[in-house]
């Protein structure tokens, strides 16, 4: 990269985020466009806490500001809902004797990071050291967590083939949380060793829970991205890494050790992907050498011809007003072939998408669906 | 209504035709008090539907805004001749199970009042029926078995103006609720049961076999629409509960029942944290509550009228 890249001008609204004062300069078609676009893809929450923190609702066209002041109230009670679940949460599991870890949303807020503003959260990931997973997880059933009632063949997915226990859910407050060992399946064609994730942990604002370094941070939040089955409507994930890139990369040394941490962890190509498309769509300032290493060690020329292009078209946000065009559902089946195969090894793949799509197996995929839905 | 009182012209004075046209292509728009709405659909049907039962309502013309964008689209691919279904899509977004596609609008007031009741947290939405007389609101809660709608169509036909039959939608800055504009769902018995109560009664199309049962709509009456944004403040609260046979009995209720029948029944209560509380506490302190027990409607109604004027402060502006 040379040079500060303008990022494509239907992206633009994004500058927002970070610079509310650029929003003061939108009509009202604008405004309707934003709001419409934002909402679908979770940020507009942290669209109206910038909004709000800046003083700017009054100045704003009211029919506008209702709507920002609407999200934020919801995006408010949502994250408070769950800061009151992780702060007491430690308690509730007694005494641990190894680290409980916030993953992604979770240690956003627990940190108190401008993407954490707003948030819209879905879940609480947390992790926890492989050896203790079981002990985390019977002190969360016995702390009245519960786990999602599984056939045979899902049980031994989570237990053997995945990084993560079966969700659980709490009756009281319905917070979904994914207890994690790992950040990618132990299977996967990526490996990636925890123990190097859990020797550089730190401290979070919230008592007992820590979180990853700050370039493990951007790593698995890149990994977490670029490594799952679906990307459409993720262009939050993009927002989060470049909130985390201009975050931490003002501190010292950072960037001098984040591709190598990349390599270390066997995460550089997800870390090549997510500088570049932060770079182009959201002008994330990378040094020129960062990015040249990551090229060189992330992803070859031939296979960025075919990648960026498939990824470009399903993380692209759809226009509000019309269905996703027929080209972003066909790269996202691309991505999710490539996805699978990346997760695991054909002879565990094809007798669990079996076990997946063979006729009544949609029943609890709808019932997942319904839980979701509107109450009336 | 005869239809030369609408100086503008309703929608249905618009025409099918004309209507189709609009709706496949930058949508019809429809201003329903607290939110303005845009549909545009491709569902032939749906056009003689909306026209039924939205009749009062005049289109926005070159509208600067909508709240709700909305899209009724017929399904594609094999399923667009086997068993037609429709689906309910909000910015590019399919919200719900698509619905057969002859039912376009229940699924329409279906989903609409699901987006109210998710998106618009600037209001205290109370889950109730809610209709104005005197600048005051009348505020019926959906308790199971209340028969809110059916009371509040009965109420909207005998002088009432209906605010809404799904939000009590209380704007705590303005101390008022505001009118959610649209046609009261009418299920199963109810709807004859509103028909022999008002037999000039203005009710569209019947549904069957939605996942309520039969629905049908009673379209709201051109005073309703021609004043939906004029808003009422808290005037009185009853607890409604038909009951075959019973007469018709009136009790006063206590302050705590009255609380939690606000509280718990509200699409957004918790969403609005301690300004929530502090807006539920208002409305019990400063409305009269009472428990309706009934099975005549035109008993109820006018005993709740009576009710009302014994109540309810008549002063010619009740605003302080």
């Amino acid at each position: 990269m040379t040079g500060p890249v303008t990022p494509p001008p239907q992206l633009a609204w994004l500058e927002a985020l970070r610079e509310p004062a650029s929003a003061l300069e939108w009509d009202l078609a604008r405004w309707e466009h934003v709001i419409r676009v934002a909402r679908r893809l979770r940020l507009l929450g942290r669209l109206a806490s910038g909004v709000c923190a800046a003083g700017m609702l009054p100045r704003l066209p009211a029919q506008a500001a209702r709507h920002l002041q609407a999200e934020l109230r919801y995006a408010t009670w949502r994250s408070d809902g769950l800061a009151w679940v992780l702060e007491r949460l430690p308690d509730m599991l007694g005494e641990v004797t190894y680290p409980l870890v916030l993953l992604k949303g979770a240690a956003y807020m627990g940190q108190g990071l401008a993407i954490g503003r707003g948030r819209l959260p879905s879940d609480v990931d947390i992790l926890v050291p492989r050896e203790h997973i079981a002990d985390a997880q019977a002190r969360l059933l016995g702390a009245g967590w519960e786990e999602a009632a599984l056939d045979a063949h899902d049980q031994r997915y989570y237990r053997e083939w995945s990084h993560e226990v079966a969700p659980m859910r709490h009756p009281l407050h319905g917070l979904e949380l994914d207890l994690h060992h790992n950040i990618l399946p132990p299977v996967a064609r990526t490996h990636v060793d925890a123990s190097l994730l859990l020797a550089s942990l730190q401290a979070s604002n919230w008592p007992h829970w820590q979180v990853l370094a700050p370039a493990d941070q951007v790593l698995h939040s890149a990994a977490h991205l670029f490594h799952d089955s679906e990307l459409r409507d993720r262009l939050r994930d993009l927002v989060d890494l470049d909130g985390l890139l201009r975050h931490f990369g003002t501190a010292p040394g950072f960037w001098d050790g984040l591709v190598a941490r990349a390599s270390v962890l066997g995460l550089h190509e997800s870390l090549t992907l997510a500088l570049h498309f932060c770079s182009r769509w959201l002008a994330t300032p990378v040094p020129p050498e960062v990015m040249a290493a990551a090229r060189a060690r992330g992803l070859s020329r031939a296979k960025a011809l075919w990648l960026h292009p498939l990824l470009e078209a399903t993380l692209w946000p759809a226009d509000p007003d019309r269905l996703p065009p027929r080209r972003q559902a066909l790269a996202a089946q691309t991505l999710l072939v490539r996805h699978h195969l990346g997760r695991m090894p054909l002879s565990l793949l094809l007798p669990h998408l079996w076990h997946k799509l063979r006729p009544g197996a949609g029943a609890r995929a709808d019932a997942d669906v319904a839980a979701d839905a509107p109450a009336r | 209504m005869s239809p030369d009182a609408h100086p503008a012209g309703g929608l249905h004075q618009l025409g099918t035709g004309a209507l189709r046209q609009r709706l496949a292509r930058g949508g019809l728009h429809l201003d329903l008090g607290l939110v303005r709405l845009r549909v545009r659909a491709d569902e032939p049907s749906f056009a003689d539907q909306l026209c039924e039962v939205y009749r009062h309502f005049t289109p926005t013309e070159e509208p600067t805004w909508s709240d709700l964008h909305v899209s009724l689209l017929r399904a594609t691919g094999v399923r667009r001749w086997l068993r037609p279904q429709v689906r309910f899509i909000s910015d590019s977004r399919m919200e719900f199970d698509p619905f057969p596609a002859d039912h376009a609008l229940p699924l329409l007031e279906w989903g609409v009042n699901w987006l109210i009741g998710r998106r618009m947290n600037d209001v205290l939405l109370l889950h109730a029926g809610t209709l104005e007389r005197d600048g005051r609101a009348l505020v019926m809660p959906a308790l199971p078995g209340s028969g809110k709608s059916t009371l509040s169509a009965a109420l909207s036909l005998r002088g009432w103006r209906l605010l809404s039959d799904e939000f009590g939608a209380f704007d705590p800055r303005a101390g008022a609720f505001r009118a959610v504009l649209k046609p009261v769902a009418l299920k199963n018995e109810s709807i004859d049961v509103i028909r022999r109560f008002e037999p000039g009664a203005e009710i569209g199309p019947s549904f069957i076999k939605t996942r309520k049962g039969t629905v049908a709509h009673l379209a709201p009456s051109f005073e309703a629409v021609s004043r939906r944004h004029v808003t009422a403040l808290p005037g009185m609260l009853v607890l409604p509960r038909w009951q075959a046979g019973s007469a018709t009995v009136l009790e006063p209720v206590p302050p705590q029942v009255a609380f939690t029948s606000l509280a718990f029944n509200a699409f957004n209560y918790a969403v609005q944290g301690a300004d929530g509380f502090r807006a539920v506490m208002a409305l019990v302190r400063g409305m009269p509550a009472w428990r309706l027990q009934y099975s005549d409607l035109e008993d109820a109604t006018a005993r709740l009228l009576e009710r009302w004027h014994e109540q309810v402060p008549l002063d010619s502006d009740p605003r302080p």
